[in-house]
């Protein structure tokens, strides 16, 4: 084999291996200012602007015995463990506070009209090799920002069936991604490949009527003209239930679920 | 002329015989063992669901290193024993092309290098594409391919190749048998390939009836692929069993020696697919399952080439010193 023919090779052989080195290529956002920080409302927040005045409100009640929190390893990332030094425990069933937390309440029937996307980002936060909210609300085509506020690396994987799947990487503290859904989906998985006990669910809706349980089980889903509707809860391990609510303009309506174990 | 052109013939006999390069032997050999390190690490990739922890390919994070911590420690790990390899193999090509006196082993060891190459750019797909599953069962079967090339490689400049036999071995069956059992591991670890990248490695949830029973209900695609795994391994049992009995007649030691290894591998390979079956597919028996079936396909094509090499009486020169020419059967 000639030089030549040998340098060749050396190169397409080489280059694989040289592209495994090299310097940082930032990807995402440069850390964020004090008005993206403040732009990133947490859900339960709703949506974009409604018109109408009704509302409907309620509570997520459990009955039984919820198991015990799960007990997490985080000895694979040193970091992680340090932020954690009493250890780490995830409860899928939260009724601590008097009621279930966490569960998505939306209108799943009855919405008529378009509501547009609000521009303001929704915020994703990676924090204590965490993710924070556990359940994230957006609406199609509304900025999703995904921010690392940990002293580590984290993979950012949400797995729709509906939206386009993606997988970026944020290697450094304060980094930030902002991504945007489609089509509306409920739920969409988040993990993080790197550490495996990171879970999220990001529900997408193409309306604003929605809300995430509070610690005592209770939301509020406002702004919505008169009409009939389907509410539906969802939860991560109970999974759904559904209601048929009714409001007039102004009314107050009440829409309570119940979940045993 | 004549006495010319007979000094001319001479000369080029000598210069045409294969030569013993204990060094390039070596280094073929280590590459092959390295080459099964690999595998068992690409199959802790997969076994941690470690696939996608590094989002960006070629570069991990955007650097050459990045923090080996979780999923990442798996992943990088592999990129870099991938690279190790990928290197390994530039090098034995490119001795093999400037050592090497037989243009059918030259073309091997390009062959080896290209599909190392190809192996190299369907796991960067893997990556890019969030592990398509053709894509992933692409990479785990040419995986087994290129560990069979350098296998060959490796083999065929062994002392044993060059040497052929010293005393001929009852051939009777024996080629048959051995290349039966090569290519029905091969189809076996492509249906393991499959079942492990669609996610039906626990289809069957028990051991060893399915679903209490010899046949399972075959009414889903996962449930038929894992089965026809399972249906797989008594198929690759007999074939290897068949092998033993045949390496028995042809009264050779060494073809002995590696068709009893074979079949305890097999039997252990067995033992450890009920275990990743009976623990959920925990981490470390489903990585030996992947690591314990590429050494299975690895000694069945060794023993393959070899019953095809040592079916032919050749002079002993098995005592011929290194760099020394053979005299080819």
């Amino acid at each position: 084999m000639s030089t030549r023919s040998s340098l060749a090779v050396l190169a397409l052989v080489g280059l694989p291996l040289l592209a495994c080195g090299g310097g940082a290529k930032e990807e995402a956002a440069p850390p964020p200012g004090p008005a993206a920080t403040a732009a990133a409302p947490a859900a339960p927040a709703g949506g974009g602007a409604t018109s109408g005045t009704a509302s409907i409100s309620g509570k997520i009640s459990f009955e039984g015995t919820a198991p015990a929190p799960e007990k997490i390893k985080t000895s694979a990332d040193p970091k992680c463990q340090a932020m954690h030094p009493q250890g780490l425990e995830r409860q899928t069933i939260d009724a601590t506070g008097g009621g279930l937390k966490d569960v998505l309440v939306y209108v799943k029937s009855g919405v008529s009209g378009t509501y547009a996307a609000p521009t303001e980002p929704v915020l994703l936060d990676q924090r204590g090799c965490m993710y924070h909210p556990h359940i994230i609300t957006v609406q199609a085509g509304q900025p999703l920002k995904i921010r690392n506020s940990d002293d580590t690396l984290h993979n950012i994987h949400p797995r729709p069936t509906v939206n386009q799947e993606f997988n970026i990487g944020q290697p450094r503290k304060d980094m930030e991604s902002t991504k945007t859904f489609d089509k509306a989906e409920v739920p969409i998985p988040v993990g993080c490949d790197v550490h495996p006990w990171m879970r999220s669910y990001i529900a997408v809706l193409n309306h604003p009527f929605f809300a995430v349980t509070k610690e005592d089980g209770t939301y509020e889903i406002k702004g919505l003209p008169a009409g009939d509707y389907e509410i539906e809860a969802w939860h991560e391990k109970l999974k759904t239930q559904s209601l048929k609510v009714t409001v007039k303009d102004g009314e107050k309506a009440k829409a309570d679920f119940s979940y045993k174990s | 002329m004549s006495g010319r052109s007979g000094a001319v013939s001479s000369s080029t006999t000598l210069r045409d015989a294969p030569r013993f390069d204990r060094w390039r032997h070596r280094f073929g050999v280590a590459t092959a063992a390295s080459t099964l390190v690999l595998v068992f690490i690409g199959g802790l990739v997969t076994s941690t669901g470690s696939g996608l922890s590094v989002p960006d390919w070629p570069l991990s994070y955007g650097m050459l290193m990045p923090p080996m911590v979780g999923g990442v420690f798996y992943e990088h790990t592999h990129r870099m024993v991938a690279s190790l390899v990928g290197l390994l193999t530039l090098i034995l090509a490119v001795w093999t092309a400037r050592a090497e006196q037989r243009a059918g082993v030259r073309r091997l060891a390009w062959a080896a290098l290209a599909v190392v190459i190809a192996q190299g750019v369907l796991g960067g797909l893997t990556v890019i594409y969030l592990l398509p599953t053709p894509v992933s069962v692409a990479h785990a079967c040419l995986a087994q391919t290129f560990f069979c090339i350098v296998i060959a490689l490796a083999y065929v400049t062994s002392r044993e190749w060059l040497a052929a036999s010293a005393s001929p071995v009852d051939a009777s069956g024996l080629r048959g048998a051995a290349l039966t059992a090569a290519i029905v591991v091969y189809v076996q670890l492509v249906i393991g390939a499959v079942m492990r990248h669609i996610g039906a490695g626990l289809a069957i949830p028990d051991f060893p009836l399915a679903f209490g029973r010899l046949v399972p209900p075959l009414t889903s695609g996962p449930v038929l692929v894992h089965f026809a795994h399972r249906i797989g391994a008594l198929v690759v049992l007999v074939a290897v069993a068949r092998l033993l009995v045949r390496a028995r007649r042809a009264r050779d030691p060494r073809l002995l020696r590696l068709a009893g290894a074979l079949f305890g591998l097999v039997l252990l390979q067995i033992s450890l697919g009920a275990a990743t079956v009976l623990t959920t597919k925990a981490v470390t028996p489903t990585t030996l399952h992947v690591a314990t079936g590429a050494a299975i396909l690895g000694g069945s094509w060794l023993m393959t080439l070899r019953a095809f090499r040592l079916r032919r009486p050749a002079p002993d020169v098995a005592a011929a010193p290194a760099g020394q020419p053979v005299p080819q059967s």
